[in-house]
């Protein structure tokens, strides 16, 4: 599920960049407050662990296939979410510095994509309700872990496909009309988000067994302490509103990408079968046409007059031939350049 | 110089891991902390650094060890650990060994002159901006004693400083061992080693001291020795030989 | 070799070229952090159909390559993890946008087609300039640079740590993986039945060893502060860098340089 930077424009990766340095901020905050400098080993050593753990292959049984562990979950049921994240980012950065999975500028939407959702709503709204016995307090301890083991994973892989279909689509990249590619993405982690869930419980199990004491809120004795079921919801829900209502206003005044994939190509039929009417939905609205000047006046890139312009066969052409001189020139360079560096290591 | 007065130790309500061990170390004295695994070795030692808290009363340099301490004894005392992976937790050795003395205070000018000098007594100054995991094991073990001797230690401690080296790379550090002139505690299971480096051994069994006194004598004790599950060093192994033949 | 060893392999491999000597491993690595971060934005920057105008953003990657004396083909093995979703998500495109761009030889390009070419360019074009960055930086300047650009501490105190341990770990799986494989030898992956105990196993041992890392750290007095190595401090060579390639990216990004030499030719 990474991104690379290709998939986002520079406003979304930003803007993703910006909300997972705002998560990051608050994650800092707390732990400082913690005061628990014991964590920062244990932060670092989980993430080295959770890298060396995704090397892993699990078959799956019944299928020719193997599944992995994305460790959101893993380290916000083992650190806390706050330490979870922190320890996540640094997952990703190692895999985006060493191995260029993910980009340097897709380092906001992944972090965004795979920690935050694992690590806060995994543990807000899943773990520590669950394991506080608040919901599916009837049954033992053991089948809790994997009860919110499972889910957590689900729910937050189902929110990262998402966020990752959302940014792709409103960064302009792809033609795929954002019905057909979230109806492609959001099955297939589905099943992702179940086997990552099934290793999880396995693994949490585990510790559970061995030793009890380093899972979180499991046994915890204060049973009323922290926020109570519907509050989480309720937060959440106004977090979910806000997160929602910025990006589709974010959408909004930037058409090129939402409006290609809500509208589709007026060919495929698909603005039709959708039933919506571009005319009378938003583009054409007095918002959208200011936002869309106030795009156009500061946009980093003016639009191109290729599409339908009568010179393009022209510009082609001339574009082709210039390609094909400099990559002559560049070979040619890079020759001469080697035969300049073995005359060099000869001399000395 | 370290004194340890009827100190004991347990983890929440097992059998007591340190029962009542007393013992007194002089300045410049090499001694050798030996026993069967679960003697206790890493407990007392854990205990002198104030990593555990204990009953009973510990000085080192006439300063008590407690939580007020902490900062002043952890200056005079350098730990070696048994796993040169744990102690080395920077990418490359030259940021390892700058850790201690600049969170001590020292510029860093000072620092760069200290850890020169190190490096060179060690005869690894090529190691110096190498990463830390791709050392090998003898590198490695060497590194870990040039990151704590960058704090001047005036007491080492070490922890099986000889396990998993080569002949040649446990010869190395049994020469270093010996040219520092700090106060040694050395634990291991080594005796050969203890034999060549300290010259008192204090053994410990269930927690107890069972026997403190000199080197030759307590190795040389076949029978306390198998008593406490240890094994007579080869050199004497060899002696012994010679003599029935 | 399992994954892990794989992985070890190319973590050196890392290692190796960022203690490299070239030029471009001289330069601060502030600035080079600090190019490469615009030049991979200025690539992102460009518009879906404008592929010829990003060509010669090409000349960033090519001079590096040229000078430090790296290898592409080093660099074009680390597209394998983002490049295959890239395509996947590409290649819907041809067959979305079906406007007929230009008809060449009698072929018809649509808008399509460009579009997805652009997009495979971009990607390799990103991914060549954050290899070239970390094939010619090591990565405790990265972090000092890091610091200069005021990231909190704690996030590049976690990436050094981590950074030594993940060699660490990753040995350790690889280690456990070919013991579990050299008693079922048939088997491709961990089977059901010890999902939760293998990485459980290195799970405990590892907060053991955290434990043990955190006694070290003490012991040598950590108060809540690291030192690294100096990041060489921002030169007039460095200086001259960065405004070149700044002002070359510039250039590039507003003049379809490809197009203006071809149209010297073609009249």
């Amino acid at each position: 599920m990474h991104m690379a930077d290709v998939l986002l424009s520079p406003t979304v990766a930003t803007t993703m960049y910006a909300a997972s340095t705002a998560a990051a901020g608050v994650s800092i905050y707390r732990l400082k407050k913690e005061n628990n400098p014991e964590k920062i080993p244990v932060m670092a050593v989980s993430a080295a662990l959770v890298f060396a753990g995704q090397m892993i292959n699990y078959t799956i049984p019944g299928t020719g296939s193997s599944g992995h562990i994305c460790g959101g979950m893993l380290l916000s049921a083992l650190l806390g979410p706050e330490a979870g994240f922190l320890s996540m980012i640094t997952v990703l950065m190692i895999q985006c510095l060493f191995f260029a999975d993910g980009g340097l500028m897709a380092l906001g939407a992944n972090i965004w994509n795979m920690a935050f959702y694992g690590c806060f709503l995994g543990y807000y709204l899943i773990w520590r309700p669950i394991m506080k016995g608040k919901i599916f307090g009837n049954l033992d301890t053991g089948k809790r872990i994997v009860l919110a083991s499972i889910l957590g994973s689900i729910i937050s892989l189902q929110c990262g496909a998402f966020s990752v279909v959302l940014e792709t689509t409103m960064s302009g990249i792809t033609n795929l009309p954002f019905g057909v590619f979230a109806g492609l993405m959001l099955p297939i982690h589905l099943a992702i988000g179940l086997v990552e869930g099934l290793i999880t419980a396995a693994i949490l199990t585990f510790v559970y067994q061995a030793r009890p004491e380093l899972l979180m809120d499991v046994n915890s004795s204060e049973k009323e302490s922290g926020m109570s079921l519907k509050k989480t919801l309720g937060i959440l829900t106004v977090i979910t509103l806000l997160v929602g209502g910025g990006l589709s206003l974010y959408a909004s005044s930037n058409p090129d990408g939402l409006e290609w994939a809500l509208f589709g190509n007026a060919e495929e039929g698909y603005a039709e079968n959708m039933g919506f009417d571009e005319e009378d939905y938003g583009v054409a609205s007095a918002m959208a046409d200011s936002a869309a000047q106030i795009q156009e006046s500061t946009s980093f890139l003016p639009d191109y007059a290729f599409k339908n312009s009568d010179s393009a066969a022209g510009t082609t052409v001339s574009g082709i031939v210039g390609s094909a001189i400099v990559a002559c020139f560049a070979v040619l360079l890079s020759v001469v350049l080697k035969l300049f560096r073995n005359k060099s290591a000869q001399s000395m | 110089m370290i004194e340890f007065k009827e100190v004991s130790f347990q983890y929440s309500s097992e059998r007591k891991v340190i029962d009542h061990v007393s013992f007194h170390i002089e300045k410049g004295e090499s001694v050798g902390l030996i026993g069967a695994n679960g003697a206790g070795k890493s407990t007392v030692m854990k205990l002198l650094l104030g990593l555990l808290e204990g009953e009973g009363e510990i000085r080192i340099s006439d300063i008590p060890v407690n939580r007020k301490n902490l900062s002043a004894i952890r200056k005079i005392c350098g730990f070696v650990l048994q796993n040169a992976d744990d102690q080395m937790f920077m990418p490359t050795v030259y940021e390892d060994m700058i850790f201690g003395p600049r969170n001590y205070g020292l510029s860093k000018e000072e620092t760069e002159k200290k850890i020169d000098e190190i490096l060179r007594l060690l005869d690894i100054q090529d190691l110096k901006h190498r990463y830390n995991h791709k050392l090998s094991g003898g590198e490695k073990r060497m590194t870990a004693i040039a990151t704590v001797l960058a704090m001047e230690p005036q007491i080492l401690l070490m922890d099986e400083p000889t396990a998993a080296l080569d002949p040649y790379n446990r010869r190395m550090v049994i020469n270093i061992i010996n040219k520092l002139p700090q106060t040694k505690i050395i634990t291991s299971h080594d005796l050969d080693m203890i034999l060549d480096t300290c010259d008192r051994v204090i053994l410990l069994g269930n927690g107890k001291i069972v026997a403190d006194g000199k080197c030759q004598d307590i190795l040389s004790n076949q029978k306390l020795l198998e008593e406490n599950r240890l094994e007579l060093p080869l050199s004497f192994m060899y002696q012994k030989e010679k003599e029935l033949l | 070799m399992n994954k892990a060893e794989k992985a070890l392999y190319e973590l050196n491999e890392m290692d190796e070229l960022a203690n490299g000597n070239s030029l471009i491993h001289h330069f601060s690595a502030l600035i080079k952090l600090l190019v490469t971060i615009i030049y991979i934005l200025t690539v992102m920057s460009f518009d879906r159909y404008n592929l010829s105008g990003l060509i010669i953003m090409a000349i960033y990657p090519y001079v590096l390559f040229q000078i430090s004396g790296l290898s592409f083909t080093g660099c074009l093995y680390k597209l394998r993890f983002v490049l295959p979703l890239v395509l996947a998500i590409g290649i819907f495109n041809p067959l979305f946008d079906r406007h007929v761009f230009v008809v060449l030889a009698g072929i018809p390009v649509t808008y399509g087609w460009i579009s997805f070419f652009t997009i495979a360019v971009k990607g390799i074009l990103a991914i060549s300039a954050s290899y070239l960055l970390m094939a010619t930086t090591k990565i405790d300047a990265i972090c000092k640079a890091m610091r200069k650009l005021h990231i909190p501490s704690i996030i590049t105190i976690l990436l050094l740590l981590t950074y030594r341990y993940v060699s660490l770990m990753v040995e350790e799986v690889s280690v456990m993986t070919n013991a579990y494989h050299l008693r079922a030898p048939d088997q491709k992956g961990i089977h059901y039945t010890a999902w939760g105990s293998f990485l459980g196993q290195l799970l405990l041992r590892s907060m053991d060893r955290a434990k043990e890392l955190y006694n070290a750290m003490m012991l040598r007095g950590y108060q809540g502060e690291f030192y690294y190595v100096d990041d060489q401090p921002v030169g007039l060579k460095d200086i001259m860098y960065f405004l070149i390639w700044i002002i070359l990216f510039w250039l590039c990004r507003s003049v379809n340089v490809v197009q203006w030499i071809g149209s010297m030719f073609v009249r």
